[in-house]
């Protein structure tokens, strides 16, 4: 079972450093390197994540439209997948459509 | 002295009817007038809006208008002054031989954007097309009207996104109680435009069906245009023009809820300070409402927020409430008002508008009314929230308020605490000594300049919050109204940066700065062209000397980019910088 749940995380590993880039350049997270971000950190609340906002969420959902070909209705769906960025990772390796 | 300000006419374009009438009409057979997109070129076609179902030709031929450059706000706002002027007894010729003051104060934001995105990819390489740039400012679109009428000794232009004309409103109070016009004529104009519909898209806040204000199914606002303006004047002046009021604007609240530039807070406490300070003005309490006109745009957020400083307001005497923006769409910066020309005929005509398409009740929301045929009213409401939170709360009164207070008239001298200005890209690397990079991450310069000179000039002042904070900007975000303009041209209608938008009104820079420092005080945007930092100015000093305010931080902010230079040089204005900024702290004392 561990085996797997490494293996997963190598497949995902490419596509977690990738959305590190693109939530980079899209967010403006002007100071922030891919190194910074941790895979699990919390993106959105206060405290001790990353502190995203509302308009932050928008601008995800563009993004995972734009690169990926997800189409996300409702603001409210993004809550979820919008976790972290491994949570996104798992998200678009799932449903991506280009 | 009688400080008593009274309607004295009014004038209304929108969706639902082109004049007073046609729109009572419409409000008392409860036709709403959202419906499929007729007029505006955009490929949303799916997206319900509230047109006003005029062409532009045919509104140039009612104003005998040739100039075609002379955008859709501009015609809206001309059509609604000249009814307004009617309505009052004002001939234009007449004000001419008499030594009266008619000041003209609009709220608009979106002016000549229309044009200007329909001609944005000409503007590089055609003379004519750049023409357009001197019609595109908020100001300019003011200036036009006033110079439509040549009866106006001044004009101003408002802008604080939806609460736009609301403040229009409010400055007349204000201008006519300190003596500075002897009848003011406000409102607001905003035509509908591809730059703001993508906007509100790309904030997913557009609802794709028929609005429906403050029921549990909400899905989002849909956009409407049009212009409504109101005379105004002392009672006395009233009299002595032999003039019946209409109504009295006993009271008026502004407040910033300094929270988020696209959403309100979940008490909706720049609300709740709005609606009572506007009740402590006009010597009402809340049982004394029957009517508040909401500014319930049918979004998930201000519905429930709004709710929320309703019922802190309220409690258990809560008046009957309706959004009639589910009759007009959301007329953004004329929403204002139009409601307020909405709220007069509530009141002139003893009904209560409907709140359409309500079926079931939000958890936590207020029930709002679907309309009474006969209603007492004496006193109502007009709620109007913007961006940024710049919140606005007006009443109207059948009758005038006896207990009106109005600040000491001691003479109070204004002093200049402290200073700042910035004139180089160069400075703007000091904003990090006051804000973290993940804060700033969205700011473009003009925020990053504003921000930081005002931040300065406080610290040098020793003030921790100023009582109020007041813009001058001629116009606004230019950058990033710019960057959408033109990802709109080159991708098309889709898929566009949500960030453009929510910093594209020029009431960004002010609340921003207001949230920055949790200020609630008064907030207000001025952008008139040149004129800007001199209104932004004046109000400081109104503001002080009427004893309301100790402390004011006044700006003035501006950037350029380097298209936007070229465009001004083949115009043939000097040399623009590419960001300028000015901050200020004035107090006074007696």
């Amino acid at each position: 079972m561990e085996e797997l749940i490494l293996d997963c995380n190598a497949t995902l590993r490419p596509l977690v450093e990738e959305l590190k880039e693109k939530i980079i350049e899209a967010l403006n997270l002007e100071e922030m390197t891919p190194a910074d971000i941790d895979a699990d950190d919390a993106l959105f609340g206060d405290g001790d994540g990353l502190g995203l906002d509302s308009i932050d969420a928008l601008e995800l959902i563009v993004l995972m439209e734009k690169e990926y070909g997800i189409k996300l209705a409702n603001p409210a769906e993004g809550k979820e997948i919008f976790k972290s960025i491994r949570t996104i990772a798992e998200y678009v390796s799932s449903h991506r459509t280009k | 002295m009688n400080n008593n300000i009274v309607i004295t006419g009014e004038g209304i374009i929108c969706a639902i009817g082109q004049d007073k009438q046609s729109v009572l009409d419409s409000l008392q057979h409860k036709h709403s007038g959202i419906g499929t997109m007729q007029l505006l070129n955009s490929c949303h076609k799916e997206l319900p809006v509230g047109e006003v179902p005029l062409s532009n030709d045919d509104m140039r031929n009612q104003l005998g208008v040739r100039d075609t450059l002379i955008n859709r706000t501009t015609l809206m706002g001309m059509l609604a002054v000249r009814q307004a002027l009617e309505d009052a007894g004002i001939q234009c010729d007449t004000v001419k031989e008499k030594p009266i003051r008619v000041v003209l104060i609009s709220g608009t934001t979106v002016a000549g954007m229309d044009i200007t995105e329909d001609l944005f990819d000409q503007l590089s390489h055609s003379d004519a097309a750049l023409q357009c740039l001197r019609y595109h400012s908020a100001g300019a679109s003011t200036r036009l009207i006033a110079e439509y009428f040549d009866i106006f000794a001044e004009h101003t232009t408002i802008s604080t996104a939806c609460s736009s004309a609301a403040n229009a409103l409010m400055l007349g109070v204000r201008m006519l109680i300190a003596g500075e016009a002897d009848v003011v004529v406000a409102g607001g104009a905003e035509a509908l435009s591809l730059f703001h519909l993508n906007g509100f898209r790309s904030l997913m806040i557009l609802d794709h069906e028929p609005c429906r204000p403050f029921d549990a199914t909400r899905a989002g606002l849909n956009l409407g245009e049009g212009a409504a303006f109101l005379v105004m004047e002392t009672e006395e002046g009233a009299k002595r023009r032999g003039i019946t009021p209409h109504a009295y604007l006993t009271g008026y609240g502004n407040a910033c809820d300094a929270f988020h530039q696209t959403a309100s807070s979940d008490n909706g406490e720049g609300a709740y300070l709005a609606m009572t300070e506007a009740l402590q003005m006009a010597g009402l309490k809340p049982s004394d409402i029957q009517y508040v006109n909401a500014h319930g745009t049918g979004t998930s957020n201000n519905d429930l927020s709004e709710s929320m400083a309703l019922k802190r307001v309220f409690g258990e005497n809560m008046p009957l409430i309706s959004s009639t923006k589910s009759f007009t769409g959301h007329t953004t910066s004329a929403s204002g008002s139009i409601e307020s020309v909405i709220c007069l005929l509530a009141l002139q005509h003893q009904f209560v508008p409907a709140n359409l398409g309500w079926s079931q009740a939000i958890d936590g929301g207020i029930v709002p009314t679907l309309g009474e045929d006969h209603y007492h009213l004496e006193h109502v409401v007009c709620n109007s929230f913007g961006f940024g939170g710049n919140d606005t709360s007006l009443v109207f009164s059948l009758s005038r308020n006896d207990r009106l207070e109005i600040g000491n008239d001691a003479p109070r001298v204004i002093k200049e605490l402290a200073r700042v200005e910035i004139t180089s890209e160069d400075q703007l690397a000091e904003i990090r000594d006051y804000v973290k990079p993940l804060e700033a991450r969205r700011m473009g310069k003009i925020m990053k300049s504003s921000l930081l000179s005002s931040l300065k000039a406080l610290r040098q002042a020793g003030i921790e919050q100023p009582d109020a904070i007041i813009t001058g900007t001629a116009l606004g975000c230019l950058e990033n109204s710019e960057l959408l303009l033109r990802q709109m041209v080159e991708e098309g209608e889709t898929m566009l940066k949500p960030t453009y938008f929510m910093q594209s009104t020029h009431n960004t820079i002010s609340s921003n700065i207001a949230i920055r420092l949790g200020c609630h005080g008064y907030n207000i945007t001025y952008t008139q062209d040149q004129a800007s930092f001199d209104w932004a100015m004046r109000d400081a000093e109104l503001l002080l000397k009427s004893g309301k305010c100790k402390t004011v931080l006044v700006g003035c902010h501006d950037e350029s980019t380097p298209f936007y230079r070229q465009l001004m040089q083949r115009l043939g204005y000097d040399e623009i910088p590419s960001v300028n900024s000015k901050a200020i702290v004035l107090s006074c004392g007696k």
